[in-house]
């Protein structure tokens, strides 16, 4: 017998904590047997699973400094996801991982950080932002720049509003579509760039994370903003299967995400015709 | 490397008590007018002397479904890892598809290490052949360099009456002295190198492998993969019977009592047009020419440039499955060469 073990067996965690956040956007708490830390580091992923069901991939939305527990939001898409919304509290999951690459936050102690998501591209992002928080004095500007489609597709509400008003960050919200009750930002995250007083492209590092056709329009804005590549960090979605680098799904050219991914600088994957 | 050698009639006796001996021993056997591998259950049914089998042994390995991990439905607690069985020995393997499970060898071994995968190589001893028959698609020879020599335990080469042996391992050895092979003769090198040597391939890639990786370099935008890929029916016969794909999905299914279930991995192919889809609906190789270019990219650049291995190991039977005759890599090359 080969003396390696199963790559595809999960621990179990049980749901500790779970409530909608919005109509198809579920929080969930999730704690390890025997109260472990998960190990991740931020935008790192893990592989969710329920036995009868199956698996999928998601991000960790907290920071590892949230010791003992980790949390996910996740959206209710198709079969796993649905069946992840229709738990209580009290079940227990199957998880493997954490896999992936990480937001390099050590390597950017002393630079400004903004932060670009949309919608739940808000998830994983969330994980680099608490952590950048809670080692505020480590870091420059923080900048959070947030976009949903509407105002019942905003995330985390709650952080949203203290974000706003915490002196040490800098949060500019907007929302694609309006709405007579909402009093802020209406329009593409893009809009939200001009509205940044004194950047300072060389010393500010830019996290992008939202859906597939947002990285285009974000990203050329940063470029105006004389960003160079390197100093945009991307987290990119891919269909995922194994999340260890052998079933092919998540491959971008040569380069498998779930491995080499989903974090990347973008300088390293601008060759990539396929990545963006 | 040994060379030794052993009678056709001999052989046949060592493949008779095998089976006997109640293991599992796979070969290659007519069907019809089709080759395949299958369990023998009689010596006389293994045929060395073929063209192409339709499929290659990739599936002892790589089974089209293989359970991973066995559970009580719902509890997470009961996951269980499952290992298969594979042959103990598989006879009659051609050097193409000897490279091929060097490749995938390699895939499963290299990070992060599947024991489902490895534990059934393990268990196999693998006997190759050199082709006596020529199959019009195959381009081997152009593909495969040294490769095959790093899964196969020995290599027999058709010398008339009787079998040269090329022993490569130590499974090898201990199979070579189960047959009682002999060490060969004076020049016996020579007669096996000469006999490998007569059946030439039809076609051939006009590359080597690392030329063609460096070829591709800057044909992604080409015009041929849309152009070509508007006779695609996205059928994915040319994946289903490629033994270096080694792409798969992951499913559950549950018992009929619904208490128990299963976790399996199946074939998939990345021509197929869900396989790059995600939630939303967004599909990141939604074009069939985007798949065929990401098809032979891996082929032909990925895999060569991360392993330094062959991608495609020239066995030709992408080219005799697709029905649209547009599979074959090396009429794209030589359609992207123009
Ligand atoms: C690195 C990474 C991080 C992710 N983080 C989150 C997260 O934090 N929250 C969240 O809600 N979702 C996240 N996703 C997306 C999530 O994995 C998919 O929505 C989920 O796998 C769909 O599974 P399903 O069984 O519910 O859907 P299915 O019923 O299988 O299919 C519904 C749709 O989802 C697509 N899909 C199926 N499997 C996958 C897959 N493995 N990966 C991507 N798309 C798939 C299908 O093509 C189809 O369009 C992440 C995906 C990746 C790759
Ligand atoms: S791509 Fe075609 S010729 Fe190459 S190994 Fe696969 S099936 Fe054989
Ligand atoms: S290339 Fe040929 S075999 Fe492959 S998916 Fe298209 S039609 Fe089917
Ligand atoms: S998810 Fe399977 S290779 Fe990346």
């Amino acid at each position: 017998m080969y003396p390696e073990k199963s790559i595809y067996l999960p621990q179990v965690a049980t749901i500790t904590k779970a409530n909608m956040m919005t109509k198809v956007d579920r929080y969930f708490e999730f704690e390890l047997e025997g109260g472990k830390d998960l190990g991740h580091k931020p935008g790192q992923f893990a592989e969710i699973s329920i036995p009868g069901i199956g698996e999928a991939p998601i991000s960790i939305s907290s920071s590892p400094n949230l010791k003992g527990k980790f949390e996910m939001v996740i959206r209710n898409v198709g079969v796993v996801t649905n069946a992840l919304h229709n738990l209580s509290v009290g079940s227990t999951v199957g998880v493997r991982g954490p896999y992936g690459t990480h937001f390099p936050m050590e390597k950017l102690k002393g630079r400004d950080l903004v932060f670009v998501s949309g919608g739940i591209g808000l998830v994983p992002m969330r994980s680099a932002i608490h952590y950048a928080l809670e080692n505020r004095k480590d870091y420059g500007r923080i900048m959070i720049l947030f976009g949903a489609r509407d105002i019942t597709q905003r995330l985390f509400v709650d952080e949203l509003a203290a974000w706003s008003k915490q002196s040490d960050i800098e949060f500019l919200e907007t929302v694609d579509v309006g709405n007579p009750d909402w009093k802020g930002n209406v329009g593409v995250i893009t809009t939200l760039f001009s509205k940044i007083k004194d950047f300072h492209a060389a010393n500010t590092t830019a996290f992008v994370v939202g859906p597939p056709v947002m990285y285009k329009f974000v990203i050329v804005e940063l470029f105006k903003m004389d960003m160079s590549k390197s100093n945009i960090i991307v987290s990119l979605e891919r269909h995922m299967k194994c999340g260890v680098g052998k079933c092919g799904h998540c491959q971008i050219n040569r380069v498998y995400v779930c491995q080499e991914g989903p974090v990347f600088a973008l300088d390293a994957i601008s060759e990539l015709r396929e990545a963006i | 490397m040994d060379f030794m050698q052993i009678s056709k009639k001999d052989f046949q006796k060592f493949v008779e008590n095998l089976i006997q001996s109640k293991e599992e021993v796979v070969g290659v056997v007519k069907k019809g007018k089709h080759f395949a591998y299958d369990i023998l259950e009689k010596s006389e049914q293994l045929c060395l002397d073929y063209t192409e089998t339709i499929l290659p042994p990739k599936k002892y390995f790589l089974p089209v479904e293989e359970t991973l991990l066995k559970y009580k439905t719902g509890v997470a607690s009961s996951y269980e890892a499952t290992y298969g069985k594979s042959p103990k020995v598989i006879i009659g393997i051609h050097p193409g598809d000897m490279a091929a499970i060097a490749l995938l060898d390699k895939s499963f071994s290299e990070g992060e290490k599947d024991s489902h995968y490895l534990n059934k190589r393990a268990n196999s001893t693998l006997i190759g052949i050199y082709p006596t028959q020529s199959f019009p698609h195959r381009f081997s020879n152009s593909m495969i360099e040294k490769d095959a020599y790093k899964a196969a335990d020995c290599f027999l080469v058709d010398l008339g009456n009787d079998y040269g042996i090329e022993v490569v391992t130590e499974k090898g050895k201990k199979i070579a002295s189960a047959m009682k092979a002999v060490a060969g003769e004076k020049g016996l090198n020579e007669k096996i190198a000469q006999a490998k040597a007569k059946i030439k391939d039809e076609v051939s890639m006009p590359f080597s492998r690392r030329e063609l990786s460096e070829f591709l370099h800057n044909k992604e935008t080409h015009a041929e993969w849309k152009k070509r890929a508007e006779k695609c029916f996205s059928c994915g016969s040319c994946v289903l019977v490629c033994p270096t794909c080694y792409c798969f999905d992951v499913k559950d299914t549950v018992a009929l009592s619904l208490q128990e279930g299963e976790r399996k991995r199946m074939w998939d192919g990345c021509m197929l047009e869900k396989f790059a889809n995600v939630a939303g609906n967004h599909n990141f190789r939604k074009l069939a020419g985007d798949r065929l270019k990401h098809r032979i990219f891996r082929k032909g650049k990925y895999i060569i440039d991360k392993f330094g291995m062959a991608g495609c190991v020239g066995c030709g039977r992408c080219s005799q499955a697709c029905v649209a005759n547009i599979a074959s890599p090396v009429d794209i090359v030589q359609e992207l060469k123009k």
